[in-house]
């Protein structure tokens, strides 16, 4: 019989922990797991669940956002995205369009997509309208978009890419001076589809224990047993907690298709800045799909400058670890999934959005100002 | 974006499978499962529209239980346009 959630939890709460263990997810969907099965409140106090960089939705420069939107509102063409990323607010006045929403609203052709072949099959539609498709996402989403073009996207389709890799963020705040987490739990489709070994610099490096999970409180709850058992015996490996659909060296024919369409290079993330080797482009040969070089007019450079998170929005320190959703001060206030002010309260995937659907209500005071 | 969902194979057209998962069929791309023989009756993990790995049939059932759980529904979250997850 498998191990059940109950029985891992016991298995916790019978381990010595030291004061205070803080473990760190980088995946949406761990932090909605946990969220939804209750789990910081079923674990002992020492142990500090922390959601990190996981949200592609949040992190996905403002700048780009503005971009998609003049290019829906000028040019003559249909503008798709995935679903979440239509109501990401830009930092304009509130009686100014401000999301891919409000741009549809006033007349745009944009249209929401759950899947690269949705977009191919609308390009198809109607071979003589130019298709674009606006494209955030980590590894697991930005694979497909590269199978999409490996595959032959249509003449009429290009794309305005906003992929991003995960490890790199996490390599960045383990450089960093204050990391914020000692435990790390490994994202498990990216880990499916890059292979989990891309996360062992992270027990080599940084001798911090690091496990992949799945996305059932009891693949969560193993992983995060096995970081706190090598914590406390001193032993540093990578687990595997996720071993149905994670295999050694992860799904080769996605990275082909990755490594043949798109080149790795410095990416912007909002409200952390440049992070070196972390985003995609097209290769050269994919020019004519490159919606980044078939309308480079609408790039602006000047919105780098203000493109962070929008005023009294702490959206940058929840991506990064450093405060709780509920610890920034507009949480549940001005900001409601309903009338979002961040990128963080917009996505099903923003730690602010699963927090409130969580039921999490009452507003904390941070612990550092 | 990286709820992903395990699917059953119903059929399977060059690159193409007809995938099933509690009633619900959708089109799911084979592009990124060259290095795996996938055939009817499989079960693969889907995400946005592409299968990212094959998983056994348990795995797979075990995954929906746990689903079903986590969101107190008898609903599996299936991605639309609008309700992108
Ligand atoms: S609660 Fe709203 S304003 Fe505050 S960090 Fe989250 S998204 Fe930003």
């Amino acid at each position: 019989m498998a191990t059940t959630a109950r029985q891992w939890l016991q298995r916790i709460r019978a381990l010595e922990l030291p004061e205070r263990v803080r473990i760190m997810n980088v995946c949406g969907g761990h932090e909605r797991a946990i969220t939804l099965a209750g789990l910081r409140a079923a674990l002992p106090d020492a142990i500090e669940l922390i959601p990190g960089p996981g949200c592609p939705v949040c992190v996905c420069p403002e700048e780009d956002v503005y971009q998609a939107m003049q290019l829906a509102l000028h040019e003559d063409i249909t503008l798709v995205a995935f679903g979440d990323m239509l109501r990401v607010p830009v930092n304009l006045p509130k009686r100014e369009i401000r999301s891919l929403e409000q741009a549809r609203a006033a007349g745009a052709d944009i249209r929401p997509v759950a899947s690269p072949t949705e977009a191919v099959a609308i390009a198809r539609a109607d071979p003589q309208r130019p298709v674009v498709f606006f494209a955030a996402g980590f590894e697991t989403t930005t694979a497909p978009v590269a199978a999409m073009l490996a595959e032959g996207a249509p003449d009429n389709l290009s794309v305005l890419l906003s992929g991003r890799l995960t490890w790199p963020a996490v390599a960045m705040l383990l450089d960093s001076e204050d990391a914020g987490f000692n435990a790390l739990i490994a994202p498990g489709h990216v880990s499916t589809v890059m292979g989990p070994e891309e996360w062992e610099f992270v027990v080599r490096d940084h001798d911090i224990p690091a496990a992949v999970a799945g996305f059932t409180p009891e693949s969560l709850l193993a992983a995060m047993y096995s970081t706190l058992r090598q914590l406390l015996e001193g032993r540093r490996f990578l687990d595997n907690c996720y071993p149905e659909v994670v295999k050694p060296g992860g799904n080769r024919s996605a990275q082909r298709w990755l490594e043949e369409t798109l080149e790795v290079s410095d990416a912007t993330w909002r409200g952390v800045g440049t992070i070196p080797k972390s985003g995609y482009v097209l290769r050269e040969g994919l020019a004519a799909h490159d919606a980044r070089k078939l309308y480079p007019s609408y790039e602006d450079p000047q919105r780098k400058r203000i493109g962070e998170m929008p005023a009294g929005c702490d959206c940058s320190r929840v991506v990064l670890g450093k405060i709780y959703p509920n610890e920034c001060k507009l949480y549940g206030l001005a900001c409601t999934p309903r009338s979002p002010i961040g990128p963080c309260m917009v996505s099903d995937e923003g730690a602010c959005r699963i927090w409130w659907a969580g039921g999490v209500r009452e507003r904390k005071a941070p612990e550092v100002a | 974006m990286c709820l992903a969902i395990p699917m059953k194979i119903i059929a399977i057209n060059g690159f193409e499978a007809r995938c099933e998962a509690k009633g619900v069929e959708r089109d799911v791309s084979l592009f990124m499962m060259m290095n795996e023989d996938v055939e009817v009756g499989d079960f693969v993990m889907v995400h946005v529209g592409y299968a990212i790995q094959k998983m056994t049939p348990q795995e797979a059932r075990s995954a929906w239980e746990l689903f079903d759980e986590a969101l107190g529904t008898g609903d599996i979250p299936l991605t639309t346009g609008d309700d992108h997850v």
